[in-house]
């Protein structure tokens, strides 16, 4: 027998919702078009600038027409919804609310919707070649300065050998560093990260709010940035380099762990909560085994992934190979680059190697 | 509370979050030392209705009480003491798969042991002796040692017996205990539950699909239908009228169900 619904569906609230919605997609959709549009008549347009020079891409930019792009956006999103019943509907409006029945099914060419979405890949693609100024003569021909690099990386130089060696060491161990110390505080913060513990009190609704919006900005900034932070803070060196590390890895595997915990079998859990157990009994006996393997194999993987990433933080000053491996770069001693490359690249193959193997083990 | 019945459910509702009306007005009474059987379809609220017993899920209507003490009304550290009055067992066994067999029966006793140790999953002498004895009443003693998931379905359903008794409630709340053994298995599995009651003297409330062992092992029973109790009886006034009462006009009873 089919269970009864008693939910009200399709309020007259939530339709304006979708309305207003698809209207904005649309609006912002139909905007980006304009906008790209005259971006690439004034890029052809033979127009120049003060210095006498063709428009650059950023000069250009500056020159669109961006709140006429907002209003024209507005008017024919409008319009199309107005009268998608004839047009077919538009693309804000196909997501949100749906297509008329005869549009349904088909090809993607018979309708103004499909028609649109080419027109807006294909101007995608010539404004994006323009604004990142690809020069396909210059990469074709002006392969020398380059090949002075390739030769060095093929004729490694033995002077820095030994540091690299010595600063590789630290690389790793930074790395090892960084996610030894990640492994305790996400383990604590995943759980009230976790949606499906957090529901019920609103204590932990707002635990959950908190320390999702938290981890996600924190994810959200590179470890580059993070050193560049904690160098003014603790100053040029390795030590910068782990918190910086450490603070992305917390981030990251609070996220991976949090995720783990969400997908766990539900029925421990409620086995060992009607023994009349306590909450955190009940994390221990019904969560914790559950998540025990795969937490091992994500945090070997980041393991893994902030050796890779120690190996550029020393650019900014993070410690590790980096640090000397960017003033060879600068000085152009390709012999010494080489060298540093390469070992670079053997230890993160090795690493890679490793961590798959462990994990293999593991799960 | 004496003379208060085991449980006492009245006019109880629960429509789940997304809208689904599961339950609606159900009243029964299950007295001390009962074997009830519950009865119904798929879908028809079984599962839901023992969970409400012992709040893992919070009815949206009416009221529950355990041996004369209302568990509806109940919170945190009271909650808890009242869940430890009644254990039970599930379909799918939901033991903790990595743990030993042992260590599955002693998390029985976790509503009465101290937190620390507990979560270093240290248990006193007497407990661990206490678990090793329930084992043996389940005939799993020799494998206390073992993987919970190296077990099969039966035993895995055993050991969940043996942390049943470990808990030492008065009362069982078992949601089709055997409906994901082999029929052969069957049998084995609930005479163990069997034993809990007639031995231990603890009230039995058992979900169950198949007529054949609520005619065998219920003292009682009642049937939902669509998440109204639609019948309630001995399990020898159980006819073929019934029959289509609660599993609809166009159910056949299968052949091995002896009508
Ligand atoms: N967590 C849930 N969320 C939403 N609806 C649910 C949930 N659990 C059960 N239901 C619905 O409630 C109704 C009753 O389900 P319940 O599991 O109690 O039935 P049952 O009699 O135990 O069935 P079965 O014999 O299949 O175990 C069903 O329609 C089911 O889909
Ligand atoms: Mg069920």
């Amino acid at each position: 027998m089919a269970p009864r619904s008693v939910s009200a569906t399709g309020s007259r609230f939530d339709d304006g919702v979708a309305r207003l919605q698809a209207v904005l997609v649309d609006a912002m959709l139909v905007g980006a078009a304009l906008l790209m549009v005259e971006f690439l008549a004034l890029a052809f347009s033979g127009r120049r600038g003060p210095t006498g020079l063709l428009l650059s891409a950023e000069q250009i930019l500056d020159l669109l027409h961006y709140a006429w792009a907002v209003a024209g956006g507005l008017l024919i999103a409008v319009t199309w919804g107005l009268f998608s019943s004839r047009l077919g509907a538009s693309p804000g409006r196909a997501w949100f609310i749906g297509v008329p029945e005869w549009e349904a099914g088909l090809e993607w060419s018979r309708t103004l919707r499909g028609w649109f979405a080419a027109v807006f890949v294909e101007l995608t693609f010539f404004t994006g070649w323009l604004i990142t100024e690809l020069d396909l003569v210059t990469f074709l021909t002006k392969f020398g300065k380059a090949a002075d690099i390739v030769r060095g990386l093929a004729h490694p130089s033995g002077a820095v050998l030994h540091e690299g060696l010595v600063l590789l060491v630290q690389t790793v161990f930074l790395a090892f560093m960084a996610t030894a110390f990640a492994i305790p505080v996400a383990f604590v913060l995943a759980f009230p990260s976790a949606r499906n513990l957090t529901r019920g009190t609103l204590a932990a609704g707002v635990a959950y709010t908190v320390s999702r919006t938290l981890m996600n900005f924190v994810r959200a900034v590179e470890p580059l940035v993070w050193a560049l932070i904690f160098i003014s803070w603790v100053g040029i060196g390795p030590f910068a380099g782990v918190l910086a590390l450490w603070v992305h890895s917390v981030a990251a595997l609070t996220k991976l762990y949090s995720e783990q915990i969400e997908s766990i079998d539900t029925g421990p859990m409620e086995a060992i909560a009607a023994t009349g157990a306590s909450p955190l009994q009940v994390l221990r006996y019904g969560v914790v085994p559950q998540v025990i393997p795969p937490f091992l194999s994500f945090t070997i993987y980041r393991w893994d992934i902030n050796v890779r990433m120690s190996t550029i933080i020393g650019f900014v000053g993070g410690g590790g190979i980096g640090y000397i491996l960017k003033p060879r770069v600068d000085l152009g001693e390709w012999g010494e680059v080489g060298t540093l490359v390469l070992l670079i690249a053997a230890t993160v193959w090795l690493m890679d190697v490793l961590s798959a193997k462990i994990r293999e083990r593991i799960v | 509370m004496s003379g208060a019945a085991a449980i006492r459910v009245e006019g109880l509702g629960m429509v789940y979050p997304n809208g689904v009306r599961a339950l609606e007005g159900v009243s029964l009474e299950v007295h001390a030392g009962e074997f009830l059987a519950v009865l119904g379809l798929s879908g028809s609220g079984k599962s839901t209705l023992l969970r409400c017993i012992n709040r893992l899920i919070d009815p949206t209507e009416g009221r529950v009480f355990i041996h004369g003490e209302e568990i509806t009304a109940a919170r945190g550290a009271r909650l808890r003491a009242m869940r430890r009055q009644v254990a039970m067992i599930f379909q799918q066994f939901n033991l903790v798969r990595r743990h030993s067999v042992l260590d599955n029966v002693l998390s029985g006793a976790l509503g009465r042991s101290p937190l620390l140790p507990s979560l270093l999953l240290s248990f006193p002498a007497a407990e661990r002796e206490r678990a090793m004895t329930c084992l043996e009443r389940v005939g799993l003693a020799d494998r206390s040692t073992s993987r919970a998931d190296a077990l099969s379905g039966g035993q895995q359903q055993r050991v969940a017996i043996a942390r049943a008794l470990m808990q030492a409630p008065r009362l069982i709340l078992a949601d089709e205990p055997v409906a994901s053994l082999d029929p052969a298995l069957r049998h084995s599995v609930m005479r163990h539950v069997e034993a809990l009651n007639r031995d231990e003297g603890m009230t039995v409330v058992c979900s169950l699909h198949d007529i054949d062992l609520v005619t065998r092992y219920a003292t009682r029973m009642v049937a939902l239908r669509d998440g109204r109790l639609v019948w309630e009886g001995p399990p020898g006034a159980f006819d073929h009228a019934t029959f289509k009462s609660i599993y609809g006009e166009e159910a056949q009873p299968a052949s091995n169900t002896g009508f």
